[in-house]
Formats: C-alpha cells, sequence, structure tokens
C-alpha cells in the first residue's frame, strides 16, 4: 500500500489549511470577544455578559452542559432557567459534535500553541493507538469529578473548567483590578500541565467539559468519515501526525475523543478523509 | 478601644458565612449550584460582587459581597441573570434576606451620646428596616436585607454596625 517513493511525495505535497484557518479565526475571535466584553461592560454594556461557563444574550442563556450538570448534582436541584440554557448549547454538541473544544475554547486555542511550540523544540510524535489509552480513563475522571462534586456540595467541574477559568481572567482582571489568586492560579495548574505533562493532556482526558461533550456523540453527529478504499498512507499516516487530539482518524469509534477540528481532513492528502452528517463510513 | 485578634479575619472567614448577591439560595445549595461563571458580578453596576479568595475553601470564585469596600445597593440587577439558579430571580429589594445589621452599643456614637443618625439616614430601606428610638439611638427592624450600606457609612474606626449574613439560609428564613 505505500512506497518510500510515495510516502516521500505525500510529504513533500504541503497540506490545505482550509479548515484550520477557519477555525484558527473562529478561536481567534472567541477570544478577543471574551477579552474585550468584560471592558465593555464596565462601560455600562449590560446585554452581554459572562464567561464560557454561561454567557448571557438578552434575557437569552448559553450555559456550558458540564458545569449545568455538576451545579444540578451538587446544588440538588434544577432550574427551568438551568435546562433552557443548557439545551442550546447541547443542541450544538449533538449536531455537529464537541466543537467547543476545538472551535470555541480559548483555553484549547493556547494548549495547541504550547503543542507546537513544544514540538519545535523536542518533537514528541503521538504513538500508534495513543488514543485508546485515554477512552475510559475520560469517562472515568468525569464521574469521579462529577461524584466529588456532590460530596463536597461544589460544582468541581465547572470550578475547574479551562474555558471558564481563562475567560474569568479578563473580568475579574478589568472588575478588580488584579489578577484573582484562585483562577489565577488553577489556570497556572493547567499551563503547568500543558507545558510539562503529557502532551495536551488537559483536552485530550481531564477536562470535563470535553468529556462530556464527547459523550453527547449520536450516529447522525457530524463526523469525520473515513474511505478505505481511497487511503494511501502508512501505518503512522499524516492524519494521525497532524491531529491535536492524537488520534487516527482511521480507526477511532465515536466516542475516542474526536473533536471535529478537520485537522486531519486539511493534512490527508488522498481525499479519503471526509466531513459529513450521518453515521460515518467504515468506523464502529 | 478596637480590640484586635489575631485570628479575626480567620473567624470573619471560616466561621461566619460570608454576605451573598440579592436573592441568594441556602448557603450549602447557594455553594453546589453556583458555576462561578462571573455574571452577577459583571452586571453589578458599583462592583459590589467579587470572587471569593483561596482562604473561602470549596466557596472560593463565588460571588460575595465585602460591604466595608463596597456594600450592595439593591439595584437588583443581579438576581435574573444568574443562569443556575444559585440566585432566585427577586425583583423587589423588600425581599431580599442578605443578612441582618447588628449595633454594638459599646462603639455606636449614638448609644455613646453624640448625635450621629448616619446610618438611618443612609439605609436604602428607611423605617422599614432602621428606625431611631426615643434616645435618638438606631434600632434595626426585621425589615432589614442586610446590605450592608449601614455598614460601610458607619462613622467609627472599626463600624459599630455590622451585617451578619445568617447561617444556612438566605437571610433569616
Amino acid at each position: 500500500m505505500s512506497s518510500p517513493v510515495l510516502l516521500a511525495e505525500l510529504r513533500s505535497s504541503a497540506p490545505r489549511r482550509t479548515w484550520t484557518r477557519w477555525r484558527r479565526l473562529c478561536q481567534a475571535l472567541v477570544a478577543l470577544f471574551y477579552l474585550l466584553l468584560p471592558w465593555l461592560n464596565s462601560l455600562g454594556f449590560r446585554p452581554l455578559a459572562g464567561t464560557l461557563a454561561s454567557l448571557k444574550i438578552g434575557s437569552f442563556d448559553l450555559t456550558e452542559p458540564a458545569a449545568g450538570l455538576a451545579a444540578a448534582l451538587a446544588g440538588g436541584r434544577v432550574s427551568a432557567v438551568l435546562l433552557l440554557g443548557v439545551a442550546p448549547v447541547v443542541g450544538l454538541a449533538l449536531l455537529a459534535g464537541p466543537v467547543f473544544c476545538s472551535w470555541v475554547c480559548p483555553w484549547g486555542l493556547l494548549s495547541e500553541g504550547v503543542d507546537r511550540l513544544r514540538q519545535r523544540l523536542r518533537p514528541r510524535p503521538w504513538r500508534e493507538r495513543e488514543w485508546v489509552r485515554l477512552r475510559t480513563g475520560r469517562w472515568t475522571i468525569l464521574a469521579g469529578v462529577l461524584l466529588l462534586g456532590v460530596l463536597v456540595a461544589m460544582p468541581v467541574a465547572a470550578v475547574i473548567s479551562a474555558p471558564r477559568l481563562i475567560t474569568s481572567l479578563p473580568l475579574e482582571v478589568v472588575y478588580l483590578g488584579i489578577l484573582s489568586p484562585v483562577t489565577g492560579g488553577l489556570l497556572l495548574a493547567l499551563l503547568a500541565l500543558e507545558v510539562f505533562g503529557p502532551r495536551r493532556l488537559w483536552c485530550r482526558a481531564l477536562c470535563p467539559v470535553g468529556a462530556l461533550a464527547n459523550l453527547l456523540r449520536i450516529p447522525t453527529t457530524l463526523a469525520v468519515r473515513f474511505a478505505p478504499e481511497r487511503c494511501l498512507c502508512p501505518r503512522l499516516p499524516l492524519c494521525h501526525i497532524h491531529c491535536p487530539w492524537g488520534i487516527d482518524p482511521r480507526h477511532a469509534g465515536r466516542y475516542d475523543g474526536c473533536s471535529n477540528c478537520l485537522a486531519c481532513v486539511d493534512g490527508c492528502p488522498s481525499g479519503a478523509l471526509t466531513v459529513g452528517l450521518g453515521s460515518p463510513v467504515g468506523r464502529r | 478601644m478596637v480590640r484586635f485578634s489575631r485570628f479575626a479575619w480567620l473567624r470573619a472567614r471560616l466561621v461566619a458565612p460570608p454576605l451573598r448577591p440579592p436573592g441568594a439560595r441556602p448557603e450549602r445549595e447557594f455553594t453546589g449550584l453556583c458555576i462561578r461563571c462571573g455574571r452577577c458580578a459583571a452586571v453589578c453596576p458599583y462592583r459590589s460582587l467579587v470572587p471569593a479568595g483561596w482562604e473561602y475553601g470549596r466557596h472560593a470564585g463565588t460571588p460575595v459581597v465585602l460591604p466595608r469596600s463596597v456594600p450592595c445597593y439593591l439595584c437588583m440587577e443581579c438576581p435574573p441573570v444568574c443562569p443556575s439558579g444559585a440566585l432566585d430571580p427577586i425583583t423587589d429589594k423588600r425581599a431580599v434576606r442578605m443578612g441582618l445589621a447588628e449595633v454594638n452599643p459599646n462603639t455606636c456614637y449614638a448609644f455613646l451620646g453624640i448625635l450621629c443618625r448616619t446610618c438611618v439616614d443612609e439605609c436604602p430601606l428607611g423605617e422599614a428596616a432602621l428606625i431611631q428610638d426615643g434616645q435618638l439611638r438606631p434600632v434595626v427592624l426585621p425589615g432589614c436585607v442586610g446590605c450592608g450600606v449601614c455598614e460601610k457609612v458607619c462613622p467609627t474606626l472599626e463600624p459599630a454596625i455590622v451585617v451578619r449574613a445568617a447561617r444556612g439560609a438566605c437571610g433569616r428564613e
């Protein structure tokens, strides 16, 4: 299926960057929005307010589902406002997959940046079938965090959520004039994990937001489809090398952590990977 | 004479429950429901709401009112914006139950015979919450909601009128 000549040819062909360009634009706009929002709020602008844990758009709410679930469990009470706020975000996840992680979350952008820098200094390619080791770990950790939240009556999943922390930082700086030791301390710990820990461990396995978003996949969710007959790549293919989540999209199952960032579709030189709604071809 | 205790700050933060924004659910439920999204703080025009620090333990990151820096002026902007139900969406400031003010007769100027009615003048709820008795001393009535304005304006070095956040329930239910 692969000869050294063909492989060299594949590697020399410049990868397309179509999806990744749009994704970077989307991530940058979200980051800019949450950077400027507190400042607008402090000038008296009220229709939009909040962080990635929950955003107020007029009288309409967008609440992050893991935070909502954690609050409902830890507080022992589900309010209508919580359900209404979570519904559109859950709907998006059911339709488009965990795009929150790859297209929205500013921590994801930072984590990918740190990872790229680390790869430039000391390359450490993904191991073969690396995602398999995280499969059960992700759900166990999510369940553990939610259970811990019930035990200490505090929504732990919301407190340690990286998107919440990084979007709270500008809010607290604008409103308090200082870095909050709680938010700042937790973010420093996360940053240390990104810099010194295994590649992108937080986003791939530990973050409750991503773990729950991954569980929300259904058969009709937007997914990367694989046409095996078109694939020309060797055992460690370009899509796996390019994947910021360490997944080989040719073999990963529905709940294996793919966040529809589409870097693999960009990286595939043979057109074997496409993206589409409905059940993926050639996958479990 | 103000008596300083080495552990006063610790007692104030660990033993006494923190003062919560208006409409807050009972304390245990509030800490569980609050997702620390910062929306209440973002809409507060007076910046009365600050996130609790590490010393608050599992309450860290939740909104608290520190009346000696900025009390709550009961504008009622924050209760309706809470997305998780940690704050009940009340809009009537008389329904707020953050705590109850307490006068210290040993330091209050009016009790010491000095003419002072600062707290009575500044109370946002007026005669429903804080009045003067026959000897012109301040008397806290059950209508007090615990906003902390009196604690902020009290002219004594260590405020002679202090809001006690009620333990367990939001206010005194």
